[in-house]
């Protein structure tokens, strides 16, 4: 059984806004990466994990127990950092650490200690004038210091220097040594890149992509570009490759003799046969970026979509 | 329903406010309890005659005077004040700023976090009038060794005053439940409890206005009928129900609803 189970769940907010029948399951000892731009519905959905929000549609489990109706019950062993860090006012960082620890029922402060000098975190100071970046890593420490099985975490690299960002990524590859179940989101690629088994792409509110970043990376097929020296035989290439069921043309580029052509590995040996034909200036492998593939959901629009070789 | 360290959280985050409040209310108290003297109500009676304050007066014992001034006004409104401000702090606020989303990650059930804080504004304002009535009894055998008092009577001003107050936070404590954004929950948590406060005041001013008590909660701490004698019982019930039914309402609310968090 799934560890979060989500199913069909749907919460209109109006005006095309929230989520809209979103399904996906995180597997015990996975890294879920939750990608999406910025009101794409990542918050609404890690919302009714929580078991804050009640959906309109379909359910949210973790470890099999609803989470709308058994809300406290699977706190016990959940830890959650929130998108936004509002952190009550009036206490020092310590003394909100205690208050955590004492709701939690926790004893043993190893773990908490630990992960406050590993945050180079210092908690002496009042929550009120404490930097943002202070603050995120007392969230982060508040989420993982009771050693939870399940974490939840909301953008947890925003706000974070690079630094901090590598300790983070640090962090959640121990945590996935000891076996952790953790869903992740963000709405910046990179962030998740490094850590992730399987990601989702969610975007105005609907899954548009669910994927396995390794089989992606490892597929069986390889994207090559050339270009042709003469323009009659790129028009020769061009009809040839459309009879051609193996061959998958991603690309062809008629001002540069240009193209972009997809090819499985098991075909590889006639692709070869079928260029060598041809009177070509060069040919090159185009390496395959996540980046890439992820940028294609955002639109054509992004600064980076252009991708890099 | 109850969680300890939820509740000494809470007493710190408000502990400002309600000793502020205290202190204000027993000053008021000692004050007005010192400052009397028989003859200061018939001068004051001169000097308002033919006012529509003139009504306010007109009851000349030391009972009387006390409940026309702190138990009709400094006494309510002070700590309708405290209400206010904390009862929105209590739920509304804190998950208007998100910070309630802390408590609600840990294996605490909503219903404890709602009703610690239902028991932490209950007994706020309970130690609060305990404490006053207490100035007062000093305060009446240091100032008023002289004057005849029935302690029964006063005793009955300051219940009434709790259960008054019982109610008017139910009030505002339902609102807090039942908003997510602070701005409405003071819209009405703090817009009610203050219309109640003016029309029971505009009733006493002036006769013509005198309907205006029907549309008050206020009216059922009715201060001329446990000084006179009259029925009260009643009334003191009405408020005990009325804060019982909005607590269970707006702690059910809160237990059940959607939260932006
Ligand atoms: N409580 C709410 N009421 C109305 N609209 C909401 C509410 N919460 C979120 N939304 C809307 O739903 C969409 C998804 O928001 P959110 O889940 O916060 O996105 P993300 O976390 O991916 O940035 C946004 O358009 C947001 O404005
Ligand atoms: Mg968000």
């Amino acid at each position: 059984m799934a560890v979060i189970q989500i199913e069909h769940l749907t919460k209109d907010y109006g005006h095309h806004r929230g989520v809209f029948d979103i399904s996906f399951n995180i597997e015990k000892g996975e890294v879920y990466g939750f990608l999406g731009p910025n009101g794409a519905g990542k918050t609404t959905t890690i919302r009714h994990i929580m078991g804050f929000s009640r959906p309109q549609k379909g359910h949210t489990f973790v470890n099999g127990l609803n989470s709308w109706k058994n809300a406290s019950e699977i706190q016990k062993n959940l830890g959650y950092l929130p998108g936004e860090i509002a952190l009550p006012e009036l206490l020092t960082g310590m003394q909100f650490i205690n208050m955590m620890a004492e709701l939690r029922g926790m004893r043993d402060m190893t773990y908490t200690n630990y992960l406050i000098k590993k945050f180079e975190l210092d908690p002496s100071g009042n929550l009120k004038r404490m930097p943002l970046g202070m603050k995120r890593k007392l969230a982060i420490v508040i989420a993982f210091m009771n050693d939870p099985d399940v974490l939840v975490l909301d953008e947890p690299t925003s706000g974070l220097d690079p630094i901090m960002q590598n300790i983070f990524i640090e962090l959640i590859q121990e945590e996935k040594e000891k076996g952790k179940t953790i869903l992740l989101s963000s709405h910046i690629f990179n962030e998740v890149d490094a850590t992730c088994d399987k990601m989702s792409i969610i975007k105005d509110g609907r899954l548009i992509s669910t994927f396995v970043p390794d089989e992606l990376r490892s597929s069986a097929s390889k994207t090559f570009k050339f270009e042709f020296n003469i323009k009659e035989q790129f028009e020769r290439f061009c009809s040839e490759v459309a009879s051609q069921r193996k061959l998958e043309v991603i690309a062809l580029k008629r001002d540069k003799n240009q193209a972009v052509i997809s090819v499985d590995d098991a075909d590889i040996n006639s692709f070869i046969h079928l260029i060598a034909d041809y009177d070509l200036k060069f040919f090159s492998e185009v390496k395959f970026t996540l980046e890439d593939y992820f940028m294609k959901f955002y639109g054509h629009n992004s600064s980076r979509g252009g991708g890099t070789e | 329903m109850f969680n300890k360290t939820i509740f000494k959280q809470t007493v710190k985050e408000n502990l400002k406010l309600w000793l502020i409040i205290t202190l204000l209310m027993s000053v008021f108290c000692a004050l007005l309890i010192a400052v009397f003297e028989p003859e200061t109500i018939s001068n004051l009676s001169d000097i308002i005659k033919g006012t529509p304050l003139e009504n306010i007066l007109e009851q000349e014992t030391f009972l009387g005077m006390i409940a026309k001034t702190f138990y009709s006004i400094h006494g309510v409104i002070l700590p309708l004040i405290f209400i206010i401000i904390t009862a929105n702090s209590l739920i509304a606020s804190q998950v208007d700023r998100g910070s309630m989303a802390y408590l609600l990650s840990t294996p605490i059930k909503r219903s404890a976090v709602v009703g610690t804080q239902a028991a932490y504004l209950i007994t706020s304002i309970l130690v609060m009038v305990i404490i006053v009535t207490i100035i007062g009894l000093f305060s009446i055998h240091i100032f008023q060794g002289d004057t005849a008092v029935n302690i029964t009577d006063y005793l009955l001003l300051n219940v009434g005053l709790f259960l008054l107050m019982f109610a008017i936070s139910s009030v505002s404590f339902l609102f807090s439940c039942t908003f997510n954004l602070s701005k409405n929950s003071l819209a009405l948590g703090a817009g009610i409890p203050l219309a109640f406060f003016l029309f029971k005041l505009m009733a006493q001013v002036d006769d013509s206005l005198e309907g205006f008590k029907y549309l008050s909660l206020n009216s059922l701490y009715d201060t001329n009928a446990i000084l006179d004698g009259g029925s009260y019982l009643a009334q003191f019930t009405a408020l005990t129900i009325v804060g019982i039914v909005l607590y269970v309402t707006g702690m059910r609310i809160f237990t059940e609803k959607d939260l932006p968090l």
